[in-house]
C-alpha cells in the first residue's frame, strides 16, 4: 500500500517537478550553455568585428591552428603555467604553515588571523598598482628594505624574469589567506582523539603530521588547489594593472593574450579558439588534481 | 479639474515655449557623448554642460570610460548599429569604424567652421577623415617633445637646439661628461611604459608606415637604423630607467635627476611649475623634437555617430565645446594642448609659457599621427619592448614586427590618412 501510494504520488507530482525545475533549467542553459555553444561556433569562423559585422564564414580548424602555431600564445601559455604553478605552490605550503601557526581561538590568533586575511579583501587591480609602487626600483619599499640589510634590489618590472617573479609574489601574497582560511577550518575538525592516540602510541608531531592529519586534509587541499590553479589561471585584473603583460611579453598569460584578442583587437574567432584551448588545459590540469584526490590517502 | 489640467500642462509646455522663444531649434532634443575618463577632457566637458544645456536646450548626457572600454564601446556601438552615443571621443585607433561616422563637411561649410586651427591639426591625419570627408574635429592637441633643464644647459654651455637624433645624441654625451659625479642622468624616458617607445622611433624614423599596396610595412634599413639608435639611448638614462613607468619618469625629472626629457609634455607642464611637485619651476623649456621623422601627435577628435537621431544638437555640441575660447581655457585650467592658434599667440599665455611655447608649437606644426590600428600598434611596441629589455635584437624586432603585421589589414581610412601625411610608399 505504502509502495503504491509513493509510486501514485510520484506520478502525480511530476508535472509540478517539471514546472518548478523547468526555470532553472532554462536559465542554466541560457546562461552557461547558450554562451559555451556560441563561443564553440565563433571559433571555427573567421570574424575580426573590425572588418566586418558579421562572421566572413566557416574556416573549420583554421583558428586552432592558427593559434597553436603563434609564438606569442605559446609564450601565453609558458608564463601561465610558470605563474599560476609557483604561486599556487607557495601559497598552499604558505597557507598551510599559517594555518598550523595561527591555531587557537585566543583573541591574539584571532586578530593574526584576521590581519593575515586582509591582502584577499583587496580588489586585484588596486593590489597590482599597490605593488607596482613596492617594486618599484628606484623608490620602492622592497628594494629600500633589501638595502637596508645590503641587497642590491633587482628590476622587479623591468627584467623579464624579475617581472615573472613580481607576478608570482603578488598573486602569493594576496590568495594566500584563502588557503590558511580553508587549511585552519580543516585542521579544526580534525577529531582531537585521534591526535590523542597517537601520542600516546608515541608518534613524534611531523609523523603525527604525516600519517594522520596530511591525509585527513589532502581531500580538502586539493580541492582549494583546484580552486586557486583555476583563479589564478583567469586572473587578468591584477597583471593589467602590474605589468600590463609586460615588459615585452614577458609577463603576457593566457588571459591576457585571449582578452586582447577579443576586447582589445576584436578578432573573435581567434579569441574563441583561443579560449577552447584554455578550457582543455585549464581541464586538463584539473583532471589531474582529481586524479590525485581518487587515490587512497 | 479640468482648469487644473490645463494648468498643468501649461505647466509642462512652458520649458519648450520658453526655448522656442529663446532661438532654441533643438531644444529637447537628448543626445549621449563620450569622453575618456582622464580627469581633462572629461572635466572639460562637465564643466560646460549645464551652460550647454541652458543656452540649447538640449539635454546631454557625459559618458566617461577609461581609454581601453571607451574604445571598445565605440567599436561595438558602431558595427552593431546601436546608436547608444551620438557624438564620440576618439583618435585614429577606432579608424576601423570610421566609415560608421557621419561626414561633417556640410556642417563646416554651413556654419563657416574651423577657419582657425593650426593647419596640421586641421588636416587629414590629426583631423579624422574618411573617404575624403572630414568626420572628425580635433579638441586637444599634444605632440611629443623634448624638456630640458635650461640651467644645466647653461652652465655646461649647451644649447638645446638640435635638429636630428644625432645631434641630440651628441649633446647627450656632452651633458654626461659634465654631469660626471652628479646623481643627474643626461636623459631620462617612461621606457617601463612600453608603448611609449615607439614615439621615439617614429622621431628617428625616416621611411614610409605603409606599403605602396596599403599593408603595414617599414622601409628596413632606416627602420633598424632607428631601432638601434633608440635602444641605444636607455645608456643616457639613470639606472632601472627601463622599468619606469611615465610618472616615475617625470618624477626623477621634476626632482631633478634628469637634465633632458623625452615626453608628452602636457602630463608634466602643470607639476613641473607648481612648487610643491617640482624642484626645477622656471628652469625648464620644451625644446624642438629631432628629426628626420616627426613628433608623434595625440590629438582628441569628436565625432557624430552615423546612427545619431539628432545629429543637429550632437553637432551644437561639438561647436559648444570645441572652440577657441573653450581650448584656451582647458588648456590654462587643465593643461590640454589646444589646436588654435590664437592659444599660442595669446600676449599674456606667450609671456607666462615663453618657456614651453616655441617648441610645443614647432612640435604641433610638424606632428603627424599614425595609421596604426591597435593590434597593430601593439605588436610594434611590445617588440620594441623586448629590444629595449635585451630580449631580442633590433633585426628580431623588426622582424616579429613585419611577420605579425601581415595578418593585420589596414583600415582604409589609415590607408588615406597614411598618404595625406606622406607615409605611404611611393608608387
Amino acid at each position: 500500500m505504502g509502495v503504491y501510494r509513493m509510486t501514485w504520488h510520484r506520478r502525480h507530482d511530476a508535472p509540478w517537478l517539471v514546472a518548478f525545475v523547468l526555470p532553472a533549467f532554462l536559465i542554466v542553459v541560457a546562461v552557461q550553455f547558450y554562451p559555451l555553444a556560441y563561443s564553440a561556433v565563433l571559433s571555427v569562423q573567421e570574424w575580426s568585428l573590425t572588418e566586418s559585422q558579421t562572421p566572413k564564414g566557416f574556416v573549420g580548424l583554421d583558428n586552432f591552428v592558427e593559434e597553436l602555431g603563434d609564438e606569442t600564445f605559446r609564450r601565453s601559455v609558458r608564463n601561465s603555467v610558470w605563474i599560476t604553478g609557483g604561486a599556487v605552490f607557495l601559497e598552499m605550503i604558505l597557507g598551510v604553515c599559517l594555518a598550523y601557526l595561527t591555531m587557537g581561538s585566543s583573541w591574539r590568533m584571532r586578530a593574526v588571523r584576521t590581519l593575515l586575511i586582509l591582502p584577499m579583501v583587496i580588489a586585484p587591480v588596486a593590489a597590482g598598482t599597490l605593488w607596482r609602487i613596492l617594486l618599484n626600483y628606484r623608490a620602492g619599499l622592497l628594494n629600500h628594505l633589501l638595502g637596508l640589510i645590503g641587497i642590491q634590489g633587482p628590476q622587479w618590472l623591468a627584467s623579464p624574469d624579475w617581472a615573472l617573479v613580481s607576478v608570482i609574489l603578488l598573486d602569493t601574497w594576496q590568495w594566500t589567506p584563502f588557503v590558511l582560511l580553508v587549511a585552519g577550518a580543516a585542521i579544526a575538525s580534525i577529531p582531537g582523539d585521534l591526535l590523542e592516540v597517537a601520542a600516546i602510541d608515541g608518534a613524534s608531531r611531523w609523523k603525527t603530521f604525516l600519517y594522520i592529519e596530511l591525509p585527513l586534509l589532502m581531500p580538502l587541499l586539493l580541492l582549494t588547489l583546484v580552486f586557486r590553479m583555476l583563479e589564478s589561471l583567469l586572473s587578468l585584473d591584477s597583471i593589467y594593472s602590474l605589468t600590463f603583460g609586460g615588459p615585452g611579453f614577458s609577463t603576457y598569460t593566457l588571459t591576457f593574450y585571449i582578452y586582447t584578442q577579443g576586447l582589445r583587437n576584436f578578432n573573435f574567432g581567434a579569441a574563441a579558439a583561443s579560449s577552447w584551448i584554455f578550457m582543455a588545459f585549464a581541464s586538463f590540469a584539473i583532471a589531474l588534481v582529481f586524479w590525485f584526490q581518487r587515490r587512497d590517502w | 479639474m479640468k482648469k487644473v489640467l490645463l494648468f498643468l500642462c501649461i505647466i509642462a509646455l512652458l520649458p519648450l515655449g520658453s526655448a522656442l522663444a529663446q532661438d532654441m531649434p533643438h531644444a529637447g532634443a537628448e543626445i549621449v557623448a563620450t569622453y575618456m575618463q582622464s580627469g581633462t577632457y572629461d572635466i572639460g566637458a562637465e564643466n560646460i554642460e549645464a551652460a550647454f544645456e541652458e543656452a540649447t536646450g538640449i539635454e546631454i548626457e557625459l559618458v566617461a570610460s577609461p581609454w581601453a572600454v571607451l574604445n571598445q564601446n565605440h567599436i561595438t556601438d558602431l558595427t552593431t548599429g546601436t546608436g547608444e552615443f551620438d557624438v564620440m571621443s576618439g583618435e585614429f585607433w577606432i579608424a576601423s569604424v570610421w566609415d560608421k561616422m557621419l561626414p561633417l563637411e556640410d556642417f563646416v561649410e554651413r556654419d563657416e567652421y574651423g577657419g582657425d586651427f593650426i593647419p596640421t591639426i586641421w588636416q587629414p591625419g590629426p583631423s579624422g577623415h574618411y573617404d575624403g570627408k572630414r568626420i572628425g574635429i580635433p579638441y586637444s592637441a599634444d605632440a611629443y617633445g623634448i624638456v630640458y633643464r635650461t640651467d644645466i644647459f647653461e652652465e655646461a654651455g649647451l644649447s638645446a637646439d638640435w635638429e636630428t637624433w644625432d645631434d641630440y645624441i651628441a649633446t647627450l654625451d656632452a651633458l654626461a661628461m659634465h654631469l660626471e659625479g652628479t646623481d643627474i642622468s643626461p636623459s631620462v624616458f617612461s621606457w617601463g611604459a612600453s608603448e611609449q617607445t615607439p614615439m621615439i622611433f617614429l622621431g628617428m624614423y625616416d621611411g614610409y608606415l605603409v606599403d605602396a599596396d596599403g599593408n603595414y610595412a617599414l622601409d628596413e634599413a632606416p627602420a633598424l637604423d632607428s631601432l638601434n639608435k633608440m635602444a641605444g639611448l636607455l645608456d643616457y638614462n639613470p639606472e632601472g630607467a627601463a622599468g619606469l613607468s611615465i610618472d616615475e619618469a617625470n618624477s626623477v625629472f621634476l626632482t631633478g635627476n634628469a637634465a633632458t626629457m623625452i615626453c608628452w609634455v602636457s602630463f608634466m607642464r602643470a607639476a613641473a611649475q607648481n612648487p610643491d611637485s617640482s624642484l626645477i619651476v622656471d628652469n625648464w623649456a620644451v625644446a624642438s623634437f629631432p628629426g628626420p621623422g616627426f613628433p608623434f601627435i595625440s590629438a582628441w577628435n569628436l565625432f557624430i555617430s552615423e546612427y545619431s537621431e539628432e545629429p543637429e544638437a550632437a553637432w551644437e555640441w561639438v561647436k559648444f565645446y570645441i572652440n577657441s575660447e573653450q581650448a584656451t581655457q582647458r588648456f590654462v585650467e587643465l593643461g590640454v594642448g589646444s589646436p588654435y592658434l590664437s592659444t599660442y599667440e595669446d600676449p599674456e599665455l606667450m609671456e607666462a609659457y615663453s618657456h614651453d611655447f616655441p617648441g610645443m608649437v614647432d612640435n604641433l606644426s610638424r606632428a603627424q599621427s599614425v595609421p596604426w590600428v591597435f593590434e597593430a600598434f601593439e605588436i610594434f611596441f611590445r617588440n620594441t619592448s623586448e629590444l629595449v629589455i635585451g630580449s631580442i635584437s633590433a633585426e628580431e624586432a623588426l622582424a616579429n614586427t613585419l611577420a605579425g603585421w601581415s595578418e593585420v589589414t589596414v583600415p582604409p581610412a589609415l590607408v588615406q590618412s597614411a598618404a595625406a601625411q606622406g607615409q605611404q610608399q611611393d608608387m
